[in-house]
Order: C-alpha cells, then structure tokens, then sequence
C-alpha cells in the first residue's frame, strides 16, 4: 500500500519513488501508458501489507549530467522479519510505439555502483534509472511501522528517499484464492536463450545439471511469484522430449518403463517441493503437471483399436501410478492432456480444442484407459484435462465424470455464467485461457486476469505461452505477449529474470487470497461487488456478456468472428493503471479493521 | 537370379546400406510405393475440409486451419501403413505421406507425419506449401529421389498409386544423422 508526499522538485541528481503501477521510463517520467493526474515521483513512500507477502515500489535515479552514481537501499531491522530485494529495470524499445517500457528486472545487490546512461541498455539520452524494490514481510512479523532508506550519490551529493512499511496483523494464506498459471512447450529454446549456459561446462546441456537447474528455475520463478508452471513435454506428432517421460521400452504385452533416471531428475524436486526450499513462501510440491501422455505414448498409435494398445497403455501408467506412490508424489495433480491438432497431420482427431463431433469418442475411450491403469484406490491424483473453446456447454454436458479438469475460452465462459459453479459442484477444475497484457498496456491490465476468475469463481487463468520474448527482446522488443520472464543469460545468470508485470501479477493474487478470506465474514457478493466496483467501476453483470445468437448453433457453423459481445471498454481502453491500487485499498482497510 | 548371385546382391545391399543411409532408405521408399495404397490416401481428407483449405477471411485467419479434417477410417488406416514402413529402418526414421492439391497444382500438403516429426520439407505448421522441385519430380517421373539437407537429414521421395495407375501422392522416408531430441517438442 502507498502514499506520495513531497512531490519532486528535480534537482542535478535526486532518488525518488512511485508506486508500482506507474512505471518510471528512462527520462524520469512515468511510461505514457500509466499516467494519471496528480502522480508524480516523490522522495518517500509508504507501503501497507498483510504479513506472508510482499510490498513493492519504484526507485528512480534521475540524473540531469551524464555520469556515475552509487545507491544504496539500506536493510531493515534484522529483527523486523523485513526483507528487501532490488533490481534493475531494463527499458525495452517497442519500435511498434517508439516507445521504451521497463519490464525485465535484473537482481543487484542492496548497493548498485552504475552510471547513467547505463551502458548495457544502450540509451544515449537517458537521464533516470527505474530499480524494482521488493519487500517481503514474513509470516512472524510483528505488525507495526517499519523504516528503511535509500540513498543516491553522486559526486559527494547525496539524495534520500524514505520508505515506510506498515505491517497489518492480517497474513495471506498460503493457498491462493485463483491460481495463475504459466504455459510453455518443450525445452528446444531454452538452449537458443541462453547461449553461454548451455555451451558452458561440457558435456551434453540437455544430459547436464545445468538444464536440469535451469527448468527447475523457471518453476521456481513463477512459483515465488504465486503461480503455476506448465511445461508440455510432447509434440504435435507425439513426440516427447526424454526429460518428460521415463524411457520405455518393448512392445504389446512387454511394453514397460526401463528407466526413470531422467523423469526423477526433472520431476523429482518438482514434486516433492525441494525445488522450492528456499522460497519465501517455503516448499511445497507444484499444484499440476502435464503427463506425456499423448496418442503416440505410451502406447504405439500402430496398435490403435487392438489389444496392444490398451496392453501398452495401461502397462505403462499404472507403473506410473505406482511410481508416483512410492515416492509419495501425492499432492500434485498429473494431467492426461491432449495438446495435438489434426491440422498439425499426425493425427486425425484434435485433442486440443476439440470442435469436430466425431473427434470426442476418443476422449471417452482415454477416459476408460485412464481408469484401467489407475487403481480405484490411488492417493495418486491423475486428472483428464480438456482445453475447450468451441463447444464448450456441449462438452459441460456431455463429459460429466470424464473430465475433471477445465480450461476454457475466456469468451466461450462468458456467457456461461452458472458453467463455474455447475464444474465445481462435480469437483472439476475450472480454468480460463488467453494471453498476456503486453508492455505497451497501462500496468493494471495484468491484474485484470487475476480477478476476474474470482469474480467469476473459476480456479484461476491459464496464460498460454509465456517465455517466448521474441528475437530481441531487449532492443527491439514485439511487446511481450507472450512472456512475463526473460532469459537471465546475458547478465550471467543461469535463470530467467522476473518481469515488473509477473511481479504486478504477483501483488495482485496476494491482494485477492486476502480478500478472499473476508467470506469468511462477508458475503462474497459484496465482497466482489465492491472490488469490481473499485476496479473499473462495474457491476457484476458486466463481467458477463449476454447469450449470442450464435451459441445455439453447431460448432462446425461457428468461425472466430462469432464472438460474444465485446465487454465495455472499462475492461480495456478506459482500464487506467490505478485501477488494481483501487481494489487494494479497499482490501487494506478491511484488513486493517481486522483484529 | 542363381542363389548365389543372389545372396551377392543381398550382401552387397547390405553393405551399401551399412555404409550409405541413403540406400536403406531408398530400400524402404521403394517398398513404401508398394504397400501405400494410393485410393486410400485419395480419401484421407474430407471434401469440406478441401473447401475450405484456401479460403481467407479477414475476420477469421484460422478459417482453413480451423476446418482441417480427416476421414479417420483412411487416415489410420495409412498411418499404420507408413509405421510399419518405418520399421524397416535400422534406425530412427519417418515415413511422411504427402499429397499435392488438385485445386492448384502448384501446391502440396503434408497430409500424415508421424512420431519423430522429422521432414526435410514441411514447413512446421503449414496446411500447405508450394511443391519442391524434388518432389515436383517424383510427381511427374515416378522416380524415386534423394535428397540430403541440413542436421545430416537425409528423405527419400516415392511415389504413391493408386488403382488407375496414377501417382497420387509420394511418401517421404527421412532420417536425420543427428536428430534433435527436443526439436518440434511445442
């Protein structure tokens, strides 16, 4: 939480700060796409939380001359339970805007020596440096008023900047009330990302620890930011990368799995949370995981509709299932998903977004092999996932007890208002999909997707691709729609670099598990009544488009034209970058009333 | 052919193909002409999914791709055809069939691929592609042709018959010296 004070009279060399969602550019302004009337940097803040969570802002180095500086972000009281973390923000040039925009943050120590115009981001009129400051609050806190300051210096002048942190007795749980997920696919590009780590230290990369490290890595980044990771392991043709599966070998009746090595080292620390020991929010095993399963494996599409097939099947993932319990792989969901579209030609029905009637016997039959290999009584929770755009009610209808886990079209929910609670009351799970606000958005827009599935009460929002930065991110950068990370590699380091988005994300699903606690108290209707109210100054209905003519139609009628009808620009061109600081304040202040 | 004659040739077969790939896969491109059933594979995609295969639409750029779709009896039919094929390979390899268009000749799409997902032409996600002059070859001669390309990939290209006698299609049986365990994993 935040408060402005001493607007800035800008001097030779001056360290100010800005909220989180005004994102500084590298002239000592805020990005157009954030502007509001009224905000400007300031030479102190004041940040408001709830205690397992973190605060953020913006510190700015502004410097009129080109030259060195030196800022020093001093610690918190060790006895505080406070901790900050800071990092350079990168400034991307969007050629599409002409336009730079921070987003990549790169770690740095609590004393960064630099100068300005940093040399690295190459921007010759540069005049202010943006620095992310993240502070986590722990679990142990004890609630009260915390101090700390930065201080820039350059050539013997001394600028400071004050930070206020007000620590409410309120803890966010550990379970986040939507669960934001990351999609990715495969491992190919993590050797083109980062070039110096795969051909360092010899032998094969994709044999190496260092991979290895590095996919751990990237669970890990999304993991300490409140999200989810999902990595599909298999191609379009079935396919499977040898770090997704375990090795299989024979065939029909003898077709079993020969060795787990590279599973257990990939999978290994997933599933048992090790990965995660040295997280803030501590190890706990990841919430889902694709299985490899696909129509190639593990069992041949040669035996398709004989006997093998099934032998092959059910040999393999009930060694799955009993692999899993022994380990005690038991909190995580493993989901048989089937990615493959017909229009990739490999196989003659689509898995994904399944549109075609004749194309859904096959899920059935899945279903049945699924429940063959797996034994009643497994602790082992395998789930049936079904990606779904087209037909979406039929499929709600017809796929009762088969599917259990749902990721939706955002549109083909949105007229779809009772699908939530009718999937919920099975046990599904129920997910939307889409993309990933770009840079070039005001900064809110990445919050929108947080709220809105609980506004809706699905478990949460599937971002579909989101480490595939493009060709150059860093100095012709396309916008970031489908990344919220980027490849730490040309900063020496082996791991991906948070994004200032990932991070809003971050804030924004701490924000809604706190509010979401308040049911406890208040009824949720006014709980999200208020919020949405708060956020772009909506009712509930508005978050729902009405029934299109369209829907009753078949799916092999409908073309991506037929969409429902678009929602109120307040969703989108009116969306300002204030809109989720609205919705925390109103989070705060129940907080804060609470004992 | 005197049997001795014979295991010579057979020997000699052998060693050619021991010391060039190309040859084996020439061995398997030869027997995939024989056992791919040209009327079969004229009957994978459906005549509405060939209708909408060039169509454009402003408002909807996957209207094709979207609309992609197979008689399954045919496809798997021959799916399970060029698997076996590719069994005879001593090493990893896939057996692709293509099929050029008859709305534009110009024009030839993969039609199966299988689990390797090795070809040395399909440009990945393409419903359809203009016809390499290799393959423009086989179409026209019936020959068989072999073409190596990068990663040390290497495809041989034969026809496909059906019962009229006509080359329908070619099938594309390719391995790669080096394959990329990861490649195409996405």
């Amino acid at each position: 939480m935040l408060l402005l004070s001493f607007a800035c009279d800008c001097n030779a060399a001056e360290l100010l700060a800005l909220p989180e969602y005004l994102r500084p550019d590298p002239f000592g302004k805020v990005v157009e796409a954030d502007r509001a009337a009224g905000a400007a940097p300031a030479r102190s803040i004041v940040l408001e939380g709830a205690r397992a969570g973190f605060v953020s802002c913006h510190l700015i180095v502004s410097i009129a001359q080109k030259g060195a500086y030196r800022l020093q972000v001093f610690p918190f009281a060790e006895s505080s339970g406070l901790q900050a973390e800071l990092y350079r923000e990168w400034y991307h040039y969007v050629p599409k805007s002409g336009k730079y925009f921070p987003d990549a943050l790169v770690p740095v120590a609590g004393t960064v020596q630099s100068k300005l115009p940093e040399p690295d981001n190459r921007i010759a009129a540069q005049t202010a440096q943006g620095y992310w400051l993240d502070v986590w609050i722990g679990h142990n806190t004890v609630p009260g008023v915390y101090r700390t300051k930065a201080v820039l210096k350059v050539d013997g002048q001394e600028s400071t900047a004050t930070i206020e942190v007000r620590v409410l007795a309120a803890v966010i749980p550990p379970e986040d009330a939507v669960t934001m997920d990351h999609n990715t696919y495969g491992t190919s590009w993590l050797a083109s990302d980062y070039p110096v780590l795969s051909r360092s230290g010899g032998g094969k990369f994709y044999l190496s620890d260092r991979f290895f490290d590095l996919i751990h890595a990237y669970h890990r980044v999304f993991y300490e930011h409140r999200g989810a990771f999902h990595q599909l392991g298999y191609g379009h043709g079935g396919k499977v990368g040898p770090e997704f599966a375990p090795a299989l070998a024979g065939t029909g009746r003898t077709k079993g799995i020969a060795d787990w090595t590279l599973f257990d080292r990939h999978y290994g620390p997933l599933l048992d949370g090790s990965a995660f020991a040295k997280t803030h929010i501590g190890p706990r095993p990841i919430k889902l995981v694709y299985l490899p399963i696909n129509p190639e494996w593990p069992a041949s599409f040669l035996w398709w509709g004989e006997p093998g097939y099934e032998r092959e099947f059910v040999n393999v993932v009930s060694a799955m299932d009993r692999h899993f319990r022994e380990k005690g792989w038991t909190n995580t969901r493993f989901e048989m998903f089937f990615n493959h579209k017909k229009r990739y030609k490999a196989f003659p029905w689509d898995g994904d977004e399944a549109r075609f009637a004749n194309d859904l016997p096959y899920l059935r039959e899945y279903h049945r092999l699924l429940k063959l290999a797996v034994s009643a009584d497994s602790p082992v929770k395998f789930v049936f996932r079904a990606d779904v755009s087209w037909s979406l009610e039929r499929e709600i209808r017809e796929f009762a007890g088969v599917i259990d886990l749902w990721v939706c079209s955002h549109s083909g929910m949105s007229y779809l208002p009772d699908a939530p609670r009718v999937l919920k009351s099975r046990g599904d799970m129920v997910f939307t999909y889409g993309g990933t606000p770009e840079v070039t958005e005001p900064s809110s827009h990445v919050t929108r997707d947080v709220l809105w599935p609980w506004v809706w009460g699905t478990d949460g929002f599937v971002r579909w691709l989101t480490t595939a930065p493009g060709p150059d991110p860093w100095f012709q950068f396309e916008g970031g729609g489908e990344t919220m990370v980027y490849p730490g590699d040309r900063f020496g380091i082996g791991a991906p670099l948070a994004s200032i988005r990932l991070k809003l994300e971050r804030n924004a699903v701490q924000d809604v598990t706190l509010l979401n606690e308040f049911r406890k108290t208040l009824p949720i209707e006014r709980l999200r009544a208020e919020a949405i109210r708060r956020f772009n100054g909506t009712e509930l209905k508005d978050w729902y488009a009405p029934r299109p003519a369209y829907a009753d139609k078949d799916p092999m009628e409908l073309t991506n034209a037929d969409t429902p009808q678009a929602p109120s620009p307040k969703f989108d061109k009116e969306l300002d970058a204030g809109a989720w600081q609205r919705v925390r304040e109103y989070i705060l202040t129940l907080a804060r009333e609470e004992k | 052919m005197k049997p001795g004659m014979l295991m010579l040739w057979v020997a000699g077969a052998t060693l050619l193909a021991q010391t060039d790939p190309a040859a084996e896969l020439d061995r398997v491109a030869r027997t995939a002409t024989a056992m791919v059933d040209g009327d079969v594979c004229q009957r994978i995609q459906t005549k509405r999914s060939l209708e909408f295969l060039f169509k454009e639409d402003s408002r909807d750029k996957y209207v094709a791709s979207d609309n992609f779709d197979v008689d399954h009896e045919a496809y798997i039919q021959t799916k399970k055809t060029l698997m076996r094929l590719s069994k005879l390979c001593a090493g990893e390899c896939d057996v692709n069939l293509w099929m050029p268009l008859a709305a534009d000749p110009r024009q030839i799409q993969i039609l199966i691929r299988n689990v390797y997902e090795m070809s040395s032409f399909w440009q990945w996600g393409k419903l359809f592609q203009p016809t390499p002059a290799e393959m423009k070859r086989v179409l026209s001669t019936g020959e068989r042709v072999t073409v190596r390309g990068a990663s040390r990939k290497i495809s041989v290209l034969a026809p496909a018959y059906n019962s009229l006698g006509d080359i329908v299609g070619l099938v594309e049986v390719v391995a790669e010296g080096q394959r990329d365990l990861q490649e195409n994993v996405k």
